[in-house]
């Protein structure tokens, strides 16, 4: 649809020229985010400033049906923030006021479009710690993240970002702007509605502010890199150590396909015939952390690791994880489409789940890659491909639909920290009943009677 | 438009946006047609014919300071800030310089006697020339009014080339290490003809006999930025003829280091050309690098104790990965108690002609910059690009903080106080 001139102008009105766009090529720089290969075009992007701003938009749109889609910076990896219906692309970034930093009673509130790397950058400078950590963080948005309910490697310790939220500042399709929660961990005043907003992938309100709880910075950190020679010998290590109590901040698994790409990229002597890494990073108090280092050696050496060792210094330990991180881009290097998949299951059954994958892979002739979060169940296969390539294409989808069938047969979930969004709709049925889709539907007609917040999303 | 690559190379954009934390333009506005994701995907639409070239496609890709800290930051390694050159030069295939940037690129500065004698004459008018006191400065106001604002230093006079010898020697006593050249740089030689000196005979005294050869025209990094990459390849072919005899060409100009270590880069397309440049590209050093390389440590400064900070230029730190060599020498000079500052690798917000069209922008990433100086409450911020020293120079005096800017050179020789500059 097309927005009229007299809509356009109204924008204009409230939020200034500087902060609406209509070129067309303004308007295709925000038909995408970090999604393969999803698009869609809106009629006009505007950058709010205040709540109020976005009250005024909302308050416009739902009187004229207009979609609204709400964006951060669009790192989003499951389609969430692409207009696909047109309309509206409401635009936080510039929003990106950290409002009040309560060191006294560890909480801060910040408006929706701060960035996470620049909040965990302040946060440093008072020696707190914001433990969700979405490997976007460098650019992704705490309304985003809210969104989203994105986490990281620290969730096996700490949680993701529902863990964290005790109130925000929402404001509804009618306009109206309400404040949700407070800003204590214990509040069982009525329904827990910021839970309900968090992950709702913007289908609901608008995000204008958060009140998040914040940790101090662990006093101590260690690494420890362990390797194996087989994947699931890897799996049975991280269970031991979990079952004996020792709870390390990041358990990390990467393949022998990642490893040695990493070694290609970024020679940092990992050794390239293992078949399977798992990096621990342990923290906390001084003492506790030697303890759990040398728990988590001795513990992989019993499950029959071929090598474990602390990282020397912090130096080898930050490139450690800069591998880690590099995987991620090594998989994007290698093939011209890449299916990044998300699927999560109880960490006792990430050894089932990867020998699944590996049998696809062979059935399917394709190349599987594997890395994850170990210690929460939660991995990333993705699979090497080119949507060019129709054949090659059509198996890799196959190949997806059957881990997501055997995610769910071992009790897991198609998406663990990505969301559903676009791209995994069509599968919510394989991992929802009817009632509790209904039940979905039923409450986004409370939020949004008009359907004009992120049509399109979530379900078919 | 014709097959240049550029479809391939943007596609190896996954798309992530860590672009966005390190892009100072991106910081400021926050726009997606601002940063190198936004920037790659409409590049490689528009090389699709999927989307139009036109005038906001052209505004998106001239709305880079070109610092290339994207690529440092960019887990795929998307040389970003060589795509954007290289749609620029796409851009000017198709439609030309404007008539403006036509005379200046194509005329004055590939012919720089006639910019000499352009400056040489203006450096008589009233006020141009160095004098105590607030003089007028007809000239240099006048560019000012053009460049926003920007404060510009005042002409030298004389030009560098009139202040020392075609040919420096190690003072005596010095051994003598070697024959060097030197590429000074439009800005040493008509802007910063002090700091220029300074950078001779530290050379000099580090015993090198210092040529400065006649017959160099500007590096073309200017032209070749604006997308003109046609009369770039004339600069730089002019330049590696002079130089072709010399093992080690040093320059303490970032940005004039940066174009002659990329020549090869210029003449992609042409395999006898590449290969030479390739070959002078090697013989290039960077001021800082070629000292620290051979060991060379400031033993016998003269300056007196100073805090000090240093800015990295991205012409160094982004372009050459220059950032251990100048530091090295600054914590090994006596009397200096240096000071990192926060973020010094951010842009100073000027790149070039950027400072110039997109003013704003450029004041905000100064503001950043300046800030950050000044909670190191240093007296002295030393840099290695005349570039980055007018910016900086600028935001002292707009921000009214007391804090010399030189270039390494000048610190090294304790000459300080010999630059300054009014607005």
């Amino acid at each position: 649809m097309a927005l009229t001139s007299s809509i356009r102008k109204i924008l204009v009105e409230t939020i200034g020229e500087s902060g609406v766009l209509v070129s067309p090529l303004e308007l295709a720089a925000y038909s995408f985010d970090g999604t393969t290969d999803c698009r869609g075009l809106p009629d006009v992007v505007v950058f709010p400033t205040t709540a109020g701003h976005i009250s005024r938009i909302m308050k416009l749109a739902n009187e004229n049906n207009i979609p609204v889609t709400v964006r951060g910076a669009g790192t989003n990896v499951s389609g969430g923030s692409i207009p696909t219906s047109g309309g509206i692309v409401l635009c936080t970034t510039r929003m990106n006021r950290i409002i009040d930093l309560d060191a006294d009673n560890f909480t801060v509130t910040a408006e929706a479009g701060v960035v996470l790397n620049d909040l965990n950058q302040e946060l440093l400078r008072h020696k707190l710690f914001f433990p969700p950590d979405p490997q976007s963080f460098l650019a992704a948005t705490i309304g985003g993240c809210v969104s989203e309910n994105a986490g990281g490697p620290y969730a096996v310790k700490y949680g993701v970002f529902k863990h964290y939220l005790l109130g925000m500042t929402i404001v509804l399709s009618s306009g109206s702007i309400v404040a949700l929660g407070g800003r204590t961990v214990k509040n069982v005043t009525g329904y827990d509605l910021p839970q309900l907003i968090c992950g709702s992938e913007g289908t609901l309100a608008v995000v204008a502010e958060v009140t998040l709880r914040l940790l101090t910075l662990p006093s101590e950190k260690k690494t420890v890199l362990a390797v194996f020679n087989e994947v699931t010998t890897a799996g049975d290590a991280v269970h031991k150590i979990l079952a004996e109590g020792v709870l390390p901040a990041k358990i990390e698994l990467m393949d022998n396909w990642v490893i040695r790409q990493i070694e290609e990229i970024t020679p940092l002597g990992l050794p390239t015939k293992a078949e399977a890494i798992l990096l621990f990073e342990l923290d906390g108090m001084d003492e506790a952390v030697k303890k759990e280092t040398r728990a988590v050696i001795n513990l992989c050496s019993l499950a029959g690791a071929l090598e474990v060792r602390a990282a020397r210094d912090s130096r080898e330990a930050e490139n450690f994880w800069t591998a880690r991180r590099a995987g991620f881009s090594a998989i994007f290097g290698k093939a011209p489409t890449v299916l990044a998949e998300d699927v999560t299951v109880p960490p006792s059954r990430i050894p089932d789940l990867i020998g699944r994958i590996k049998k696809l892979a062979n059935d399917y002739s394709l190349t599987i890659v594997i890395l994850g979060h170990a210690g929460d169940g939660n991995l990333h296969p993705s699979i090497l491909t080119d949507k060019d390539d129709s054949g090659h294409y059509n198996r890799a989808e196959e190949a997806i639909h059957k881990i997501f069938a055997a995610a769910l047969e071992m009790g897991g979930a198609i998406s663990g920290e990505h969301g559903i969004g676009l791209e995994k709709k069509k599968f919510l049925k394989q991992a929802m009943s009817p009632e509790e889709i209904g039940l979905m539907k039923d409450i986004k007609k409370v939020f949004d009677p008009k359907g004009i917040l992120n049509p399109g999303k979530i379900w078919e | 438009m014709a097959d240049s690559g550029l479809i391939e190379k943007t596609s190896k954009c996954m798309k992530c946006g860590f672009c966005m934390s390190s892009c100072p333009v991106y910081r400021v506005d926050h726009m997606e047609t601002h940063v190198a994701r936004g920037r790659n995907m409409l590049i490689n639409w528009a090389e699709k014919n999927e989307i139009a070239s036109d005038d906001s496609f052209r505004e998106s890709i001239y709305y880079c300071l070109l610092c290339n800290r994207c690529e440092a930051t960019c887990p795929a390694r998307v040389a970003s800030a060589n795509i954007t050159l290289d749609a620029r030069a796409n851009l000017v295939k198709q439609n030309g310089l404007p008539w403006f940037q036509r005379i200046i690129y194509r005329g004055i500065i590939r012919h720089r006697s006639l910019m000499a004698r352009g400056l040489g004459l203006a450096s008589w008018l009233p006020g141009v020339s160095v004098k105590e006191g607030k003089p007028f400065r007809h000239l240099a106001d006048f560019v000012s009014i053009f460049a926003g604002g920007l404060a510009i230093p005042r002409i030298s006079k004389p030009f560098l080339s009139r202040r020392i010898p075609p040919r420096t020697y190690p003072p005596k006593g010095t051994k003598v290490r070697g024959e060097i050249a030197v590429f000074p740089g439009c800005a040493f030689e008509f802007f910063f003809a002090g700091a220029g000196k300074d950078m001779v005979l530290s050379l000099a005294e580090a015993g090198f006999e210092v040529v400065y050869p006649g017959g160099l025209t500007c590096c073309g990094l200017a032209v070749h930025s604006a997308g003109d990459f046609r009369t770039a390849r004339l600069m730089a072919k002019e330049n590696m003829e002079v130089l072709s005899r010399f093992d080690y060409i040093v320059t303490g100009c970032a940005t004039c280091g940066s174009a002659l270590k990329n020549y090869g880069d210029w003449f992609s397309g042409d395999d006898h050309w590449q290969t030479k440049a390739r070959d002078f590209s090697r013989r290039v050093k960077d001021f800082s690098e070629f000292l620290f390389s051979q060991g060379f440590s400031p033993s016998d400064t003269k300056t007196s104790p100073v805090t000090v900070t240093y800015h990295d230029p991205c012409h160094l730190r982004w372009h050459q990965g220059i950032n251990d060599s100048p530091r090295k020498i600054l914590n090994a000079a006596p009397g200096i108690n240096y000071i990192e500052m926060e973020g010094a690798d951010k842009c100073c917000g000027l790149g070039g002609s950027f400072g110039i069209t997109h003013r704003e922008v450029s004041l905000a990433i100064q503001r950043d910059k300046i800030e950050s100086i000044e909670r190191t409450k240093a007296e002295v911020v030393v840099t290695s690009c005349p570039g980055c020293m007018i910016q900086l120079m600028d935001g002292m005096s707009r921000h009214r903080v007391s804090c010399e800017v030189m270039h390494l050179s000048q610190l090294i020789r304790g000459q300080r106080g010999r630059l300054r500059m009014r607005r």
